[in-house]
């Protein structure tokens, strides 16, 4: 059997500068290049990230300094109707926090972490690792992006109308979320109404740039690119896939759901004889459950986590094996752990939700994924750190973030651990501690990780390094001020602040010193750190500014690179010319051997790449024509 | 898949014969949901109904799945993938339909609240 | 560039990229149905009211099985036109899969449009009724239309628009309400809007709500500035005092305290409300979710409040079509009472004569028909009846039952026309024998009344959402198909195996719309 009869569909490369130049519009707007794509991905990602830390921000005032107004280098894009609509002189007001709260949560999970890794890096390197000209469908692709926008963007837009963005927490639960902006009259311009239909558009989004994404995977690899011989990037964006494609529609039909008790008010999450202060007895039949709200919010949202985190740690196992210069530690083992992760993440969800009385069987099953789903995590964090092992470590700006991945990440997971334990949750539920535990795995954890990865493949996209003086400076008063703003909500966490204390537990300080509430004193005791916290977030919203800097003056300022290689690194990516052009490679592209092999006895230098071909035709090198499904 | 014009004149007669059964049976599901002598289990409508129609409906819907969408042409590694989705979910809704019966119900605190 | 494995196969997937798409797509699809269907589970164990079963008439979505069976079975022919080179196959059977999908659709509409012209009413005894609702004849809406007495009456006297907020179309309709009765709408007290003066007196219109709104928004921002200013420089100075050194926040924040007189040159007149004077009184209608009633005020949904007494405000339903006790016996049961003694107690029975003789009708056929069960199925070892007649042939007395009544036959012997099948009686046809009960149900009586629309009850909520998530599919699998119909012979000609490829994939969508329609037919009107 020849290599070419088998792969007769690639014999259509040398296309190449044929077709006419496409206009502006269709080339960096309307663009169906992946690499376009993912660099459109990434850009509003990035500035939704930055959106999402604002809002932070002035949360962060509310709680440290809740009687004093908003000082002017934060409020000054307010409008004075805006203030006055939502502000009360200056301070902020619960409606304000909890509007910010639930904006801050949605803008950064579903807007601004999943879209930078799983939409701008996946775009970007998963064609170009396993060797493939575009995706499978480049049109959908370009749709998916363009859905996503108009998706984030409706969500945005409502804070500049009448009823503000949507206020009930990024998990939207009923029947608190059924109610908000029931004075609105029409409901299609109610921020929890537009919330919800935002939504919808980002799962179709998603689902789209799935279907893509898996199809692309697993038809479109190279010559050679066996299962095994992939990149375990892509392995990750795999799995993070099928997550994206499973786990979203559940949250669709709730978001469905939620839209039709909104807006033709049924009761699918509305108990019966529900009383509000203001409504009374609500004109509803009743006869629903919130419980399944939840039960359908956390199906999706446990694989979500994953859907966050598996990019991130696919982009640092690109970047450790690179700056060791010695194979990844345990390549099955992550990819079979990467595999054993995602079909564990559908059935922990319901440890979300110990609190609510859904009962102890189901808690005792969901108790006990939640404690195995730790052991393939912790594979994946045992092989990275392995993988450092007697390697000889390049610090490139890239290596520093997956250095520091690594320790956050596993503070990150290891607290996790006593909130996967009914009775532990039961006191921790709802405390900072878990506000601790999940932004220590997403912003030192994921964002690092993704930090890296700009760093990493920055070269292959502009063709230029970026600066590493400014990725220091950006570097580490980043980390100082991560743990300084995260470490201490565990401790306040335990100590009983509740999360959505608008003022920081302020309320209980007038009760503390006379009383004999033990809980007053103990916020009294504790109730310090917020300062300290909030000035952490402030000077780390400061110190990204060398990171903004470096982003956009490297493209034009920076040191340009010698090859197309400069990391001397061996995945297919690094084969392309720089930057790749449309259609990537300009060599029949194939895969020879496995995705890191540095170091390797008997090789001229310290890395062999994927694309190079055997210098000694063994039979058993030759590229595998038919590399099957169930390698 | 049957690519050659004598087997896909060959499945337009299975075709036609599964048509045929999936309406018969939609016939007699409906039958036995409404015709007092065809009535299983207790008088009027209860979960032997239940499970019949149910059953009925799923072997309807193997036969569109096998035939129509020719799963009966794709790999073995479907049907495993296809099995292990109803043990799933037939284990996912046992759980919780056993764990209808203990759900924690709040009835407010007995002793006040301790301030 | 070219995408490989459009047309061909990759050799050891065995699939090109389309078909692996839309068996992901399916995967998705699935999950999505899936979600649906586990939240029907969810919502049907935990309904704390007796689910409706087998509630729906059931020939409709008979034929619309079958249609979309019939469908189903085209589509593979067109697929097989096309693998045999035989267009003219292809174009017949798609044509035909091409109409099921609109027969499909249509059945879908009329049996949407019959459960929106029946109402429902639950009162607060939890007796439920199910009809028609009577039409005003006197009263119009905006759009000339009858009125249905559904709604709350209220005799305004006066007016106050929040100016935070207002519905512009509420308000131009309650202007369209004034001017037909001849009522003035006016302005009950001097306002000061941009220092101009607004005199009493002035009639309301959008207009001026919107300037009032406007201006008030304006100084409410401009007042938040100054204010927000001067608690910045208070708590500047506060911090640099001596005595505050050391001192935490909310500490010192007692102590702070604007300068009311220092700022209020600088404030701007708010405008927190404005209210209108209705003379003559005037007799307002609105729709029963957009108003919170009170006996001397009500308050609309956008805080517009109206003063003014609240007139009779009754659900008025002629042709009663069903009289359903099997909630209130649930609830009675759940307080351990005798269902019996709960019925002939409840308001129903009580102020309907006509109620009362259909109940006492019942009540004999029910004793009949556990007798003739008895007669032929007997009793178990412990001597209890094998079988016994239904919570639902016990309590709930539906249009049937009337015609029975009505005809002198027993319950269930009816005879009914096809068309009543789909429709519900025909009432020009019984009219001679007024069958049906007519009901004037005063508003206090009610909990909840409405259309049969997904506000009714949970099983409707996922009936409509469900089954219109499946028409939605039903609709966007045809323009898919006729796409192919329409605009495949250039893709024929091209390459007949890609069409074929597509017509495969556009097919296997088709099947599965089938297949959840399997599934839905079951298990919401059958169960």
């Amino acid at each position: 059997m020849s290599a070419h009869a088998a792969t007769a569909d690639h014999s259509h490369h040398d296309d190449h500068g044929h077709h006419h130049e496409p206009g502006f519009l269709q080339k960096y707007v309307f663009s169906t290049d992946h690499k376009t794509i993912g660099i459109q991905y990434g850009i509003t990602a990035m500035l939704f990230l930055l959106f999402g830390f604002y809002l932070m921000m002035v949360m962060r005032w509310s709680i440290a300094y809740p009687h004093e107004p908003l000082p002017g280098w934060m409020s000054w894009v307010f409008t004075d109707t805006w203030q006055a609509r939502w502000l009360q002189d200056g301070k902020v007001t619960g409606d304000a926090y909890n509007m910010f709260g639930a904006m801050h949560g949605t803008i950064m999970v579903f807007l601004g972490v999943v879209p930078l890794g799983f939409g701008a890096f996946g775009n970007y390197v998963t064609p170009l690792q396993i060797g493939a000209v575009d995706m499978a469908f480049p049109k959908l692709n370009m749709v998916s992006y363009w859905v996503y926008l108009l998706g984030g963007l409706t969500m945005c837009a409502s804070f500049f109308m009448e009823s503000g963005a949507a206020k009930s927490g990024w998990t939207n639960y009923s029947p608190l979320a059924g109610f908000a902006d029931g004075q609105i009259v029409n409901q299609w311009l109610a921020g929890q109404t537009q919330w919800l239909l935002g939504l919808v558009l980002l799962i179709t989004s998603s689902l789209l740039g799935s279907v893509n994404f898996i199809t692309t995977i697993i038809n479109l690899r190279a010559r050679g690119m066996t299962w095994m011989r992939l990149p375990f990037f892509v392995w990750a964006m795999l799995v993070t896939g099928f997550l994206l494609l499973l786990a979203f529609p559940p949250l669709e039909a709730a978001g469905i759901m939620q839209l039709v008790d909104r807006v033709f008010h049924s009761s699918f999450f509305m108990p019966s004889g529900l009383f509000t202060k203001s409504e009374g007895l609500a004109e509803l039949s009743g006869g629903g459950s919130p419980l399944l709200f939840q039960h359908l919010f956390w199906f999706l949202g446990h694989p979500e986590v994953y859907v966050l985190l598996l990019p991130s740690i696919a982009c640092v196992a690109e970047i450790i094996p690179v700056n060791t210069r010695r194979p990844m530690w345990g390549y099955k083992s992550m990819v079979y752990g990467v595999i054993v992760l995602g079909f564990l993440s559908f059935i922990v969800w319901a440890h979300h939700m110990y609190l609510t009385g859904m009962g102890p069987k189901i808690s005792t099953w969901f108790q006990i994924t939640t404690v195995l789903i730790s052991v393939p995590s912790v594979i994946l964090l045992t092989a990275l750190m392995i993988s450092l092992w007697g390697g000889s470590i390049r610090f490139t700006p890239a290596m520093i973030w997956a250095c520091a991945f690594i320790p956050m990440f596993g503070i990150g997971g290891l607290t996790g651990l006593p909130l996967a334990f009914n009775l532990v949750d039961l006191h921790l539920h709802d405390t900072y501690y878990v506000i601790g535990h999940f932004h220590y795995v997403v912003a030192p954890g994921i964002l690092f990780g993704l930090f890296g990865g700009v760093h990493h493949w920055y070269p292959k996209i502009t063709g230029r390094y970026m600066s590493k003086t400014l990725n220091h400076l950006h570097f580490w008063p980043t980390l100082i001020c991560m743990n300084f703003l995260f470490f201490p909500m565990l401790i306040q966490g335990m100590a009983g602040f509740h999360r959505r204390w608008y003022n920081g537990g302020d309320a209980y300080l007038a009760k503390a010193a006379d009383s004999t509430n033990v809980f007053a004193k103990t916020v009294a005791e504790f109730i310090d750190l917020n300062i300290m916290m909030s000035w952490a977030a402030w000077l780390m919203a400061l110190f990204q500014l060398p990171f903004i800097i470096n982003l956009f003056f490297s493209m034009f300022r920076g040191k340009k690179v010698e090859s197309d290689n400069p990391w001397n690194a061996t995945t297919l990516e690094w084969a392309t010319p720089t930057p790749p052009g449309h259609g990537n490679f300009t060599f029949d592209v194939a895969s020879y051997r496995g995705p890191y092999e540095y170091s390797q006895p008997g090789a001229d230098k310290d890395y062999t790449p994927q694309w190079e071909k055997p210098k000694v035709e063994a039979p058993t090198e030759a590229p595998a024509t038919a590399p099957t499904a169930d390698h | 898949m049957a690519d050659s014009p004598e087997l896909i004149k060959k499945s337009i007669k299975t075709y036609t014969l599964i048509g045929l059964v999936l309406f018969i049976f939609t016939g007699v599901t409906v039958a036995v949901a409404t015709v007092p002598a065809l009535d299983i289990g207790v008088h009027g409508f209860d979960a032997w109904d239940m499970i019949l129609g149910l059953a009925i409906a799923s072997f309807k819907a193997t036969l569109v799945g096998y035939i129509f969408m020719h799963l009966n042409h794709e790999k073995k590694a479907i049907y495993w993938i296809f099995f292990g989705a109803i043990v799933f979910f037939a284990f996912m809704i046992i759980l919780f339909m056993s764990a209808e019966s203990d759900l924690i119900h709040y009835n407010g605190f007995r002793f006040g609240l301790p301030y | 560039m070219e995408i490989p494995y459009i047309f061909t196969p990759r050799k050891d997937t065995g699939m090109v990229n389309s078909k692996i798409a839309i068996w992901l797509f399916l995967a998705s699809e699935v999950m999505l149905f899936g979600g649906f269907f586990s939240s029907y589970v969810y919502l049907r164990l935990g309904a704390d009211y007796p689910w409706p079963e087998r509630a729906l008439p059931v020939l409709p979505g008979l034929i619309n099985t079958f249609v979309l069976i019939a469908s189903s079975v085209t589509v593979v022919f067109a697929w097989a036109g096309l693998k045999l080179r035989k267009w003219r196959m292809f174009q017949v059977n798609m044509s035909i899969t091409i109409f099921c999908a609109a027969i499909f659709m249509v059945l879908k509409g009329i049996e949407y449009n019959v459960k929106f012209h029946h109402q429902a009413v639950r009162l607060d005894d939890y007796t439920i009724l199910e009809g028609h609702l009577n039409y005003d004849k006197n009263t119009l809406d905006a759009n000339g239309k009858e009125v249905g007495e559904d709604v709350i009456r209220v005799q305004a006297e006066k007016l106050t628009f929040s100016t935070m907020r207002y519905h512009a179309a509420w308000v131009e309709e309650i202007l369209r309400q004034a001017t037909e009765k001849g009522s003035k709408i006016t302005l009950a007290e001097d306002v000061l809007i941009e220092g101009q003066s607004v005199t009493k007196g002035t009639e309301l219109s959008v207009a001026l709500l919107k300037r009032v709104c406007k201006n008030h928004l304006d100084s409410r921002g401009n007042n938040a500035s100054v204010r927000t200013d001067a608690l910045r420089d208070e708590w500047t100075t506060a911090k640099a005092k001596a005595e505050n050194a050391g001192k935490r926040g909310w500490e010192i924040a007692p102590t702070i305290e604007i300068n009311a007189e220092k700022i209020a040159p600088l404030l701007k007149k708010e405008t927190s409300s404005l209210a209108f004077v209705v003379n003559p009184p005037l007799q307002l209608w609105f729709p029963h979710r957009d108003i919170k009633e009170g006996d001397a005020q009500s308050r609309l949904r956008d805080d517009t409040v109206i003063d003014g007494k609240l007139l009779d405000s009754p659900v008025n339903i002629h042709n009663l079509d069903a009289i359903d006790f099997r909630h209130l016996v649930m609830k009675a049961e759940e307080k351990g009472l005798d269902p019996i003694v709960a019925i002939e107690n409840s308001w129903l029975i009580k102020n309907s004569e006509e109620a009362k003789a259909a109940w006492n009708w019942n009540k004999e056929q029910t004793a009949k028909l556990e007798k003739e069960l008895l007669d032929n199925y007997g009793v178990d070892e412990k001597g209890v009846a094998k079988r016994v007649p239904t919570e639902t042939e016990r309590y709930r007395i539906g249009w049937k039952d009337f015609i029975s009544k009505a005809n002198g036959v027993d319950k269930g012997d009816a005879e009914i026309v096809i068309s009543e099948e789909f429709f519900g009686p025909n009432y020009k046809l019984r009219e001679a024998k007024h069958t049906f009960p007519h009901l004037k149900i005063p508003r206090k009586e009610v909990f909840l009344s409405g259309k049969f629309t997904p506000a009714w009850n949970t099983y409707y909520a996922i009936y409509f959402t469900m089954t219109f998530l499946h028409g939605l599919h039903v609709i966007g699998g045809a323009v898919v198909l006729g796409y192919y119909l329409f605009r495949g012979k250039k893709m024929y000609q091209s390459n007949p195996e890609w069409l074929a490829n597509r017509v495969e994939v556009g097919g296997l969508f088709w099947h599965f719309v089938d297949l959840v329609w399997i599934f839905l037919f079951p298990i919401l009107y059958l169960m």
